[in-house]
């Protein structure tokens, strides 16, 4: 195995500190109606809970948002304090982006030696999401209103194009095969529920039990709601909304939370339910793509990352990726010269969908779950976000 | 059996309160001990009045001493915030407006710079000080000076919650929460005061303690707080979480109560108590980070409003064990401590658990039906999940005393002189320990041939008879079987009280007797009551169906023109006072004294004393249930409730009496399975706690 420098030597993720809520579709399940915030601090306590690991070993919370919540101003405090530890911290968000910024903002602040144990903790709501009203003396109205969710993807302010068109340019770009994006599609879902069924969520995804206001059960969240198989079939029957972008050929809205934990060498080993885990930084790199071009932006991103690090797909164990339209995952095997069958082996938002803050977290753990079946090795997470951008970041099992 | 807890006042035994005919003090004689006669009566003097505590005590004392015109002197500092005002509303629930009126008037409230004290207080000719100021031991000597120096022949008691009289250089009388009903005194002084023994005339209940940290009460009730939070702290559980399963296997809610009786005040008091308590005793009592954190800010434990509990936290088999292990551990381990230092009778120990820190059953009641091995494993166990506890020492071989008469009778004595027996009961509702504990009191009199017996409450701890716990019947809710083995097995000891003395004479005293207890002393021959006690069988308003035999045992002694009005109490619910149910349900009513003096003669000379009323063993045959005028209900739960219990009072009532204990039972079982009885008390309490 080629051997690399670690970006963050002295930040590592403790194995098992770490758990996702099922995300069940917008407006499915009960958390259509929480606050979302509340839900995931209650939860991530709990997720810390049944992973033996005492909240009080935190000294910092970021955590990774980006549809505005009640009582957001108040950032990260007061979702600590509904953890039950009265830590610092912050709030991020860079849309899809989210949940693998914030790990890594999680390990710069454990190697600038600011902490030694953070929380990380992404979290949405898209159901419902909240309806915004800015002063816009320059528009025709005067006054311009924004449904945070649906508004915002349909409509890049910086191309005018929505994300779907992204999706549908890109495909005619690569001159992608509908019968191959559907066949993408249909094994995503089988990779899903073969991992389902094989018992490997049980081990990422933590039932959550909601309480109504008078402290009766609401309803419990385990599942992923709105999730079904999927014929290949069905997928061929189903109309095309832009060039090999159909309803089943990208992903759709949900809620949820995701968390894990980074911590300095010594914690993170005090944390661990297996100290003799080693899981460390290796390189994270961003690009930005042409206009409505963001589903290659994860396969440039990648390629980046490897001139970064001197890494090829040879070297890498386990790959997994945010993949909203099934386009990006057809477009990566294309530039990367890499079968896309190898790859989102557990399953991917694609499927189980995409709660935005969350959605890269939980794809990072069920990776890093994945490398530890294989007895280790490179883990490398990468997506697609808001504005073109690409992400990409590798991890190191051992 | 054991020594009686009247004896720690100086009160001497009941079995001598029967021998001697009278009650060993009375109010009006302790009164002039403590303030002066008539005329030149002084005042008493309640420092830092404005407080939750000194408020409370205001109230207490004013309303039981108006009778006797001592006028109430409620001290504090100037802008203190007002919470005498705040008590009145209650003093018009418990007194009606006029009643708190007069005892308004007697309550005079002054403010002082707290370095001087106001002129017009000698005017008052001060006796008794009660000290409620705050928690800190310099401020508190200053204040205790003051008094002295001006009036050297004050009587001192400081009602702190931790500081141990030695340090004070007072007497101790720590009361417990709510303090303005709480009757409650952990008394800390040489040998027992006019003061102590006035309050005991008052109706209160001072006990004994030993001038150790934090007496008894405040160790239980902080150290289960503490134990909460350290549960917190290892498993994530959230405060209100871990509250509710305390709740559910010991009784108290501790952070819930901190935030009723407020916070800032309580969480201060709470790491007083424990930061003490560590510093002489060591790691079992540190105080955690969270509770230092929300004493310096005062922050309530349960969330606000707007965050009201959104996850839930369920448990596995292994997490309720470690539940257990977290809260009880610490508590076993606090209480061998206790009992090594001696700080109370074993009685009052487990009885202040109960009484002050609500604890289901108390703790050494829960210990002794444990017993060694078992909490010898928790302990270990708990130093396994908090190590640093296993650094302050403690005393395993406290529980190797569990045989003693101390522990196997923490709840009902038995005294004799030979001829005739006393059986005192010191807990106010009926369990499965009180049930055991009555059947050894039983077995021992018999050993030593006693014929004759008063079973009655232990005029201390028990003020009152207020039924069966109704926790006791959760198993009952669920499971026929279960319902019918406690009420057949409560009732065979109850008939013991009959079958096997030659007299027995039910005694009761106090403000109220009803339910569980009622029927309990229903079985005794002679079934005597004090002339304001109310008795009552609210079986029906809960709704259950009395399973001790309530539906037919004193239908059997009453005439067949009197049977109306029995229907008529278990019909309607309600309570009826003891004199006016002479000669139908109750033997005999008259005042405290006269009631003591006919129960004794009984003793000494048997039947011919008091007509005995004979219990048909036979079927009694058809009720006259239109002559007992039930009042009529739209409701039709209560209507329910009432077939039930008719029919139970029909089907007992018409079996011979050696039939009628299973019909009884039976009936009963079933009726606790019934939505019905699921909606009602028993069942919601049991689905608030559960669920």
């Amino acid at each position: 195995m080629k051997k690399t420098k670690s970006m963050f030597p002295d930040a590592f993720i403790p194995y098992g500190t770490w758990g996702s809520s099922y995300f069940p579709a917008w407006q499915a399940s009960p958390l259509a109606e929480v606050n979302i915030a509340q839900f995931a601090g209650e939860g991530m306590a709990r997720i810390m809970s049944l992973r033996k690991v005492s909240i009080n070993y935190l000294d910092y919370l970021i955590i990774g948002s980006t549809v505005p919540w009640h009582w957001k101003f108040w950032n990260a405090t007061v979702v600590a304090s509904c953890m039950g530890k009265r830590v610092p911290g912050f709030q991020m968000e860079q849309a899809c982006a989210t949940g693998l910024q914030a790990v890594i903002l999680a390990g710069a602040q454990v190697q600038s030696g600011a902490s030694e144990a953070v929380g990380v903790l992404t979290f949405d709501r898209t159901s419902d999401s909240p309806v915004g009203v800015f002063p816009e003396r320059r528009s025709y109205r005067r006054t311009e209103v924004i449904s945070d969710v649906w508004d915002n993807f349909g409509f890049d302010p910086a191309t005018g194009k929505g994300m779907l068109a992204s999706a549908g340019s890109i495909a005619r770009k690569y001159n992608l095969d509908k019968r191959e994006v559907d066949e993408l599609t249909a094994y995503r879902y089988e990779q899903y529920f073969n991992a389902k069924e094989s018992g490997f969520l049980d081990r990422v995804l933590v039932p959550l039990e909601i309480l109504n206001i008078q402290g009766k059960h609401l309803g419990i969240i385990n599942e992923d709601t709105g999730v079904k198989k999927i014929s290949i079939d069905s997928l061929r029957a189903m109309r095309e909304l832009d060039s090999c972008v159909t309803s089943g050929t990208q992903t759709h809205a949900a809620d949820g939370m995701a968390t894990l934990l980074v911590a300095s060498k010594q914690k993170a080993k005090e944390l661990s339910s297996k100290p003799e885990i080693e899981i460390s930084f290796v390189a994270k790199t961003e690009v930005r793509v042409n206009p409505s071009c963001m589903p290659e932006a994860p396969a440039l991103a990648v390629q980046k990352l490897f001139k970064q690090t001197g890494l090829s797909m040879k070297d890498i164990a386990v790959v997994k990726d945010h993949n909203p339209f099934a386009v990006n995952d057809a477009v990566f095997s294309k530039v990367m010269n890499y079968d896309w069958k190898k790859m989102n082996n557990t399953g991917s938002p694609l499927v189980w969908g995409h709660p935005q803050g969350p959605t890269l977290t939980r794809v990072i753990i069920e990776a890093l779950e994945e490398a530890v079946d294989l007895g280790g090795g490179y883990v490398l997470i990468f997506g697609c976000a808001a504005g073109d951008v690409g992400i990409a970041a590798i991890f190191h099992v051992r | 059996m054991r020594p009686s807890t009247l004896e720690s006042l100086g009160l001497g035994t009941v079995l001598e309160i029967f021998q001697k005919g009278k009650m060993p003090v009375d109010i009006s004689e302790m009164v002039d001990k403590v303030f002066g006669p008539k005329g030149k009566r002084g005042a008493m003097i309640i420092s830092g009045a404005s407080g939750i505590v000194g408020a409370g005590k205001v109230m207490q004392f004013a309303s039981r001493l108006l009778a006797y015109n001592i006028p109430i002197i409620a001290l504090d500092l100037p802008g203190a915030p007002d919470g005498i005002s705040k008590q009145y509303k209650g003093l018009v629930a418990a007194f009606g407006r006029d009643g708190a009126n007069d005892i308004m008037k007697n309550i005079i409230q002054l403010t002082y710079d707290g370095k001087s004290l106001p002129e017009t207080l000698k005017a008052y000719n001060p006796k008794f000080l009660l000290e409620a100021i705050p928690e800190k031991l310099e401020l508190k000597k200053a204040h205790y000076q003051l008094f002295k120096k001006q009036y050297p022949g004050i009587h001192i008691w400081s009602v702190t919650s931790g500081f141990p009289s030695s340090q004070l250089g007072v007497g101790i009388a720590h009361p417990a929460f709510p303090h303005e009903i709480n009757k409650v005194f952990e008394i800390v002084e040489n040998k027992p005061s006019a003061q102590t023994q006035l309050l005991w005339s008052m109706g209160l209940i001072p006990m004994k303690m030993s001038d150790d940290w934090s007496f008894v009460l405040d160790v239980f009730f902080c150290g289960l707080m503490l134990a909460g939070l350290r549960y917190h702290t290892k498993t994530n559980t959230p405060f209100w979480k871990t509250d509710k399963y305390i709740r559910q296997i010991a009784g108290p809610n501790p952070f819930r109560a901190h935030d009723a009786i407020g916070a800032k005040g309580s969480n201060f008091l709470t790491w007083s108590c424990l930061h003490h308590l560590s510093k002489e005793y060591g790691n079992l009592f540190t105080p955690t980070d969270d509770l230092v954190e929300h004493k310096d800010s005062g922050q309530n434990w349960y969330p606000l409003d707007h965050f009201r509990p959104l996850v839930n936290w369920s448990m596995t088999d292994d997490d309720k064990k470690e539940l257990y292990t977290m809260i009880y551990g610490p508590i076993f381990q606090m209480t061998t401590l206790m009992l090594h230092e001696k700080r109370s009778d074993l009685t009052s120990m487990n009885s202040i658990g109960e009484l002050c820190a609500q604890f289901t059953k108390g703790i050494l009641a829960q210990m002794r039906n444990l017993g060694e091995a078992e909490i010898l494993k928790t302990i270990k166990a708990y130093h396994k999940l908090h190590p640093e506890s296993a650094k302050t020492k403690w005393y395993a071989d406290e529980l190797k005393k569990m045989n003693s008469s101390e522990w196997q009778q923490l709840y009902v004595n038995a005294e004799h002189d030979g001829k005739a027996g006393v059986i005192t009961i010191s807990r106010e509702s009926y369990n499965s320990d009180v049930n055991a504990e009555l059947n050894r009191a039983i077995d021992w009199l018999k050993k030593n041939k006693i014929k004759r017996v008063i079973v009655t409450s232990d005029f201390h701890l028990s003020t009152q008879m207020v039924g069966a716990d109704t926790n006791e019947f959760f198993p009952a809710l669920l499971n026929t079987k279960e319902g019918e083995r406690i009420a057949a097995t409560w009732s065979a000891t109850a008939r013991r009280l009959y079958n096997e003395f030659e007299i027995s004479v039910g005694f009761i005293n106090g403000k109220r007797c009803m339910g569980g207890m009622l029927e309990m002393m229903m079985h005794c021959h002679y079934m005597f009551a004090t002339e304001d006690t109310s008795l009552g069988m609210p079986e029906v308003t809960l709704p259950v169906v009395p399973g001790m035999e309530g539906c037919h045992w004193s239908l059997r002694k009453a005439k067949a023109a009197d049977r109306k009005n029995i229907l008529k109490m278990l019909m309607d619910g309600k309570q009826v006072k003891a004199k006016d149910t002479v000669g139908w349900f109750v033997d005999y009513s008259g005042s405290s004294e006269a009631c003591i003096k006919k129960a004794w003669q009984i003793m000494q000379k048997g039947n011919s004393v008091l007509p005995l009323r004979k219990v048909d063993e036979k079927p009694l045959g058809k009720l006259s249930w239109n002559d007992a005028k039930i009042t009529p209900t739209t409701d039709v739960n209560f209507e329910e409730a009432r077939k039930a219990i008719k029919k139970c009072v029909e089907d007992s009532c018409n079996a011979k009496l050696v039939d009628a204990i299973s019909i009884q039972a039976k009936l009963s079982a079933e009726f606790m399975v019934t939505k019905l009885c699921r909606k009602g008390k028993v069942g919601s309490e049991y689905d608030k706690i559960n669920q």
